[in-house]
């Protein structure tokens, strides 16, 4: 296999990188962090510039066709410098709904101004109860006239609270875990009824809930069918798993890069504490999750854009099972190794331990993903 | 106005790099390549002054193996017009890529030659003055502002304890300095358009130029590690020591 970039992902992944690298700084993103939006607009406004944003979006629709690969690459270096920006959440799982579901009049209404930047979108699919189950929807949306009226909750919408519009799953007939009834609205933050409690994650980003009484939806603002969301939101969550995974990828690889620049400053009983076999093992032991998890970031990333079918959901699902645990295993053994510093507020490890853990519990847990897989596998 | 600028394919600034254990030279194995930074500083300067109006083309040229292509199409995506790729496999130094490069400005007939002020592998800080010497033009080096007033090139150039500004006729030399200028991020739709602007490839022999090298590299070696400082309990001490065991005052 040849994994080698091409010419042009070899920049797109140099642009990136750079312009994380200057933009990124710790001291940077604790004041992105501080900042109202909890995230820094002039760096989004910045990867519209770039055209970044408008990398996951066909040309015909003015975006430039990126493939999985692209994403990753993308991704990798979010992930490296711990970006707060909603990247994922807006362009390519809010996007990728857009482009799948939306009508010729929806795309041309949003897709210039989301690849411009200029519009972020955030998706608002969750709930209490739901715990990954993208069927689990209890939210309803009830037929009135020109539309369609929302109640219910959706909780922990990462990017919601700053979002230009939302995408909300709600059912607009059948029970709840049906499989048939789920609709997808593009809902106005500002629409009467909607309320929201923001919120920061412990990882960084600032995610908020949405309480929805009876917020009227317009005809016009409904995504695909009525009833006929499911696959859709399944298959953009599949791409949405692959770019996560990328992210990891690159926050594990700085989660490593640091401890063993660590490891050989420390000094206890004379040497830097990487001379001791025991912690050599430890560190071996990351690099061996971090290069397995990277095996199912690429793998995930070529199958994400992929027509769907079972194998690409189980290649997916057992990429997200990898990289979780690698996650997890990384970030303990990282903070083990560090010590009493790996904990602190003041260096960046703290943060990408956070973060790693954080991931694993978005867009489906290890054990979720663990037992879709063997689902999966059952019915190949 | 037509500007050459040339570009050197170097190991990355970030990367800490190893010195082979004989000694040979560093460790380019699996090393992340990239740019050499004074190089897209002279790019962007380039590209600047084409924006301004006052280049008609910018033609990027580098010398090395066909790897270089890479930073070829690096500086077209960042705003160059087309690139020429002189492909040779051997160790070159300063004085061979001068031939090379004189070669390119014989050919082209350029009026401003832009070069980064040295290669941050080699640091040798020679090709540009080199280059200046053997087409008999004037050279403006360490540029830190670079302005054009009719067929004269104002150049401010940082030098020992202050700047120096030095007006030259056209055609000239010009190296970069870190302070010219920032360059810009190559954007999405320049990186797509970086493809189809053409890059020819050449080799020295289709130039005419022997590189033969009258520089052997005897051995390479990684600076000494620093060692251990100590603290000083007053201010007493600290004269003490640096009269009688520094002996700086």
């Amino acid at each position: 296999m040849d994994f080698k970039l091409t010419e042009e992902q070899q920049m797109l992944q140099d642009t990136v990188a750079r312009l994380v690298r200057d933009s990124y700084g710790f001291e940077q993103r604790e004041h992105f962090y501080r900042s109202e939006p909890g995230f820094s607009r002039e760096f989004w406004q910045q990867l519209g510039e770039l055209g970044l944003c408008g990398m996951p979006f066909s040309e015909a629709h003015g975006g430039f066709g990126g493939s999985g690969v692209d994403n990753m690459l993308i991704m990798t270096e979010l992930g490296r410098g711990l970006c707060l920006e909603p990247y994922l959440q807006s362009q390519i799982h809010a996007g990728g709904l857009l482009q799948q579901l939306g009508s010729v009049e929806q795309l041309e209404r949003l897709l210039p101004v989301l690849i411009s930047g200029e519009l972020q979108l955030a998706v608002a699919l969750e709930e209490r109860q739901s715990h990954y189950q993208l069927l689990d929807v209890q939210t309803r949306a009830e037929r009135v006239d020109g539309g369609w009226e929302l109640s219910g909750r959706k909780v922990v919408v990462i990017g919601g609270h700053s979002a230009g519009m939302l995408l909300v799953s709600a059912r607009t007939r059948g029970e709840a875990r049906d499989e048939q009834g789920i609709s997808l609205f593009l809902v106005d933050p500002q629409a009467e009824g909607l309320s929201r409690k923001v919120y920061p994650t412990i990882d960084g980003p600032k995610a908020c809930d949405l309480f929805l009484e009876r917020v009227l939806v317009r005809d016009t603002d409904l995504l695909g069918e009525p009833g006929q969301a499911l696959a859709a939101l399944r298959y953009q969550q599949g791409r949405a798993i692959a770019a996560q995974c990328a992210e990891a990828i690159g926050s594990m690889q700085e989660a490593c890069q640091l401890t063993l620049d660590y490891l050989k400053t420390r000094q206890q009983f004379g040497k830097p504490i990487g001379k001791f076999q025991a912690l050599q093992h430890r560190m071996v032991d990351m690099r061996t999750e971090l290069e397995l998890a990277t095996s199912m970031a690429i793998l995930a990333a070529c199958v994400a854009d992929q027509a769907d079918s079972l194998e690409r959901s189980r290649r997916l699902a057992a990429a997200k099972f990898i990289v979780t645990r690698a996650a997890r295993f990384i970030a303990e053994q990282a903070i083990q190794l560090h010590g009493g510093i790996g904990m602190t507020w003041e260096y960046n490890l703290a943060h990408h331990a956070k973060r790693l853990v954080m991931l694993s519990h978005q867009l489906g847990d290890d054990d979720h993903h663990l037992s879709a897989y063997a689902e999966l596998l059952h019915s190949a | 106005m037509k500007i050459l600028v040339a570009v050197k394919r170097v190991v990355d600034y970030n990367v800490k790099v190893r010195v082979k254990a004989d000694g040979s030279g560093v460790d380019l194995a699996n090393v992340k390549m990239a740019m050499n930074p004074f190089c897209e500083i002279a790019v962007e300067e380039a590209v600047r002054l084409k924006e301004k109006g006052i280049a008609s083309e910018v033609v990027v040229v580098s010398i090395g193996s066909s790897a270089a292509q890479e930073q070829l199409r690096t500086a077209l995506a960042l705003g160059a017009d087309r690139a020429v790729l002189v492909e040779s496999n051997d160790e070159l130094g300063p004085l061979a890529v001068a031939k090379l490069l004189k070669a390119v400005v014989d050919k082209e007939q350029p009026q401003l030659v832009i070069l980064g002020k040295q290669a941050i592998d080699s640091d040798n800080n020679q090709t540009g003055q080199m280059l200046a010497a053997l087409c008999g033009f004037a050279q403006g080096t360490f540029a830190s502002r670079v302005e054009v007033a009719g067929d004269q090139l104002n150049v401010t150039r940082e030098i020992d304890g202050g700047l120096q500004t030095v007006a030259l006729k056209l055609p000239a030399i010009v190296t970069t300095d870190l302070r010219l200028n920032e360059p810009r991020y190559a954007s999405l739709p320049n990186i797509m358009k970086a493809k189809k602007k053409p890059l020819d490839v050449v080799t020295p022999d289709a130039l005419g130029v022997s590189t033969a090298s009258t520089v052997k590299v005897l051995k390479v070696e990684a600076p000494a590690a620093r060692s251990a400082g100590i603290k000083v309990g007053s201010v007493a001490e600290l004269v003490e020591k640096l009269k009688n065991e520094a002996k700086v005052i």
